[in-house]
């Protein structure tokens, strides 16, 4: 199709717009970098940054899991092994071998949710670079974080929790359920 | 005559290690350059602030393999890069970086340097096409064909924009051009030339927006698709090197190459000199890159357009008026 413009003479002459033109790209040289310096530049991190799941020490820095396998049934790509034992104290029940193989987690957070015990954290470390299949599948050792590290993730959850309850509620107000329970993954809707 | 040996040496030394350094440092500017307008940093990670980089892709070069494909044809594909690489080494040889004692600082004082420079850069075009067609590639043939068809068309533009300096500086020889432009430059007093010399300098290094023989999106890499190595490196080399001796043409010919505002040639110090040409080349050398991450690419029928039905007239019309000027003013005419 031929469509008829009436161009001026200056821009046919195309050279303006070439001047223009530079004009911009000289401006954009002297902007601020977008680009982010990844290694020495830290990717930021908040309290909802859905890290590597990791486990919680207690305040008596012994593991808050009860190892009751329900992350482990929770887990939608069968990342997570547990062998429970029996311990002395009062919880009775410890993981002997809790292993979260890094290589199968999906980062979906839903042990996160599961975990009775609050045990078990999305952590805010992103980082997994290894030269080995082995050493993705993190053990007891690797997996185990002080209990402060979790305080704040604790409470963005808690707070995300009683929102979703009160939709929740509302929600079952609105449809006559008295029977409607909360379910964190809300699977029961 | 001892000294001139030695001087000679020394300025061909200097000369091939500055046109050299000139070319492998425009590969590391023109990823800077690139990454700093789109707001990205480029190459840091050797070097400080990534400036040995080049060292870096040199290296790497040198040790792929040099792989020849099966269909090519092998003597004139392995010829091809050097073709092109080597007459863009040449023409540098003519242009001049100041004056020292009187002589003029220049690999070869040539007393017709701009007809050699014009002659001996045009050859640069058969590596490219060459090495397209030995490529036996649709791609590369079509990218070989289109750049000699540009180059033709582009080079009369060119040489007449040149004519009419020449006609003004009244020699052939660079070192005497750049003499006669004391205090007042050609750009002044030739500033359409001065613009049609800037728009072809880009077609006949084959630069953005001219860009025809590699032409990515259609061409695939174009002349070069089937290269690898250190034979791609060297039709890049020819091309960053043809790039130097352009913007060291436009500042010589059109810019006053040595001259300093406001200095008498004869006064200036040698180094000084020098320094302003290296400055002047390396502004028009920067020109390269910024117009390159700037404008779009011309489509090949407007890119014929604008050579055939705009600038050589253009330059055609520039030339019978510079000529008429010069009649008119008498023999004293031009720079007198
Ligand atoms: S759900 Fe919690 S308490 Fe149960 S096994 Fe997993 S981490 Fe341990
Ligand atoms: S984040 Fe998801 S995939 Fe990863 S271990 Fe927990 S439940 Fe499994």
């Amino acid at each position: 199709m031929r469509k008829s413009y009436s161009l001026s003479l200056a821009q046919r002459l195309y050279l303006p717009a070439v001047a223009k033109g530079l004009a911009v790209t000289l401006r954009y040289i002297f902007r601020p970098r977008f680009t982010r310096q990844y290694p020495e530049e830290p990717i930021p991190k908040t309290v909802a940054t859905r890290g590597q799941p990791r486990l919680r020490l207690n305040e008596e820095k012994a593991p808050a899991c009860v190892s009751c396998g329900m992350c482990e049934y929770a887990c939608p790509a069968f990342a997570i092994t547990i062998d429970g034992g029996e311990t002395d104290r009062m919880i009775e029940r410890e993981p002997k071998r809790f292993e979260i193989d890094m290589l199968r987690c999906i980062l979906c957070g839903f042990c996160e949710e599961a975990c009775p015990k609050e045990a078990i954290f999305m952590s805010q470390e992103l980082e997994m670079a290894g030269y080995t299949r082995e050493e993705h599948v993190l053990g007891l050792d690797r997996l185990l974080r002080p209990n402060e590290e979790f305080e704040q993730r604790r409470q963005f959850l808690e707070g995300n929790h009683q929102r979703w309850q009160q939709d929740d509620n509302a929600e079952a107000a609105r449809s006559g359920n008295k029977d409607h329970h909360y379910s964190p993954t809300g699977s029961s809707r | 005559m001892e000294i001139t040996w030695i001087r000679a040496a020394l300025t061909l030394l200097v000369g091939f290690g500055l046109m050299m350094s000139l070319a492998a440092g425009m590969s590391l500017v023109e990823r800077k350059l690139s990454a700093f307008i789109q707001e990205r940093h480029g190459p840091n990670r050797v070097g400080p602030f990534g400036l040995l980089q080049p060292m870096a892709d040199l290296i790497k070069f040198v040790f792929k393999e040099e792989y020849v494909p099966n269909s090519v044809n092998p003597l004139i594909y392995k010829l091809a890069p050097a073709i092109a690489a080597v007459p863009a080494m040449m023409t540098f040889a003519a242009i001049p970086f100041g004056f020292l004692d009187g002589q003029p600082l220049v690999i070869a004082n040539i007393n017709i340097g701009v007809l050699y420079v014009l002659a001996v850069g045009s050859l640069g075009i058969y590596g490219i096409i060459l090495g397209g067609w030995s490529s036996n590639n649709k791609y590369s043939l079509l990218g070989g064909l289109r750049a000699s068809a540009q180059m033709v068309s582009y080079e009369i533009s060119l040489v007449l924009s040149l004519v009419a300096v020449i006609a003004v500086s009244g020699s052939l020889n660079m070192s005497e051009v750049v003499a006669a432009q004391d205090h007042h430059w050609n750009v002044f007093l030739q500033p359409v030339a001065c613009l049609i010399f800037l728009v072809t300098m880009f077609a006949e290094t084959n630069r953005h927006p001219f860009d025809f023989a590699e032409c990515e999106p259609e061409l695939v890499g174009g002349f070069h698709t089937e290269y690898a190595g250190m034979r791609f490196a060297l039709f890049f080399l020819g091309e960053y090197i043809a790039m130097v001796v352009m913007s060291g043409l436009m500042a010589a010919l059109f810019f006053g190459g040595c001259d300093v505002p406001f200095l008498d040639i004869a006064d200036t110090p040698w180094w000084l000199g020098a320094l302003a040409m290296l400055g002047k080349t390396a502004f028009f050398l920067l020109l390269f890159v910024w117009v390159r991450w700037t404008l779009p690419r011309f489509r090949y029928d407007q890119l014929m357009w604008l050579g055939w039905r705009v600038l050589l007239p253009l330059s055609l019309a520039n030339l019978a008026i510079t000529g008429l000027v010069l009649a008119l003013l008498g023999p004293e005419g031009g720079h007198a």
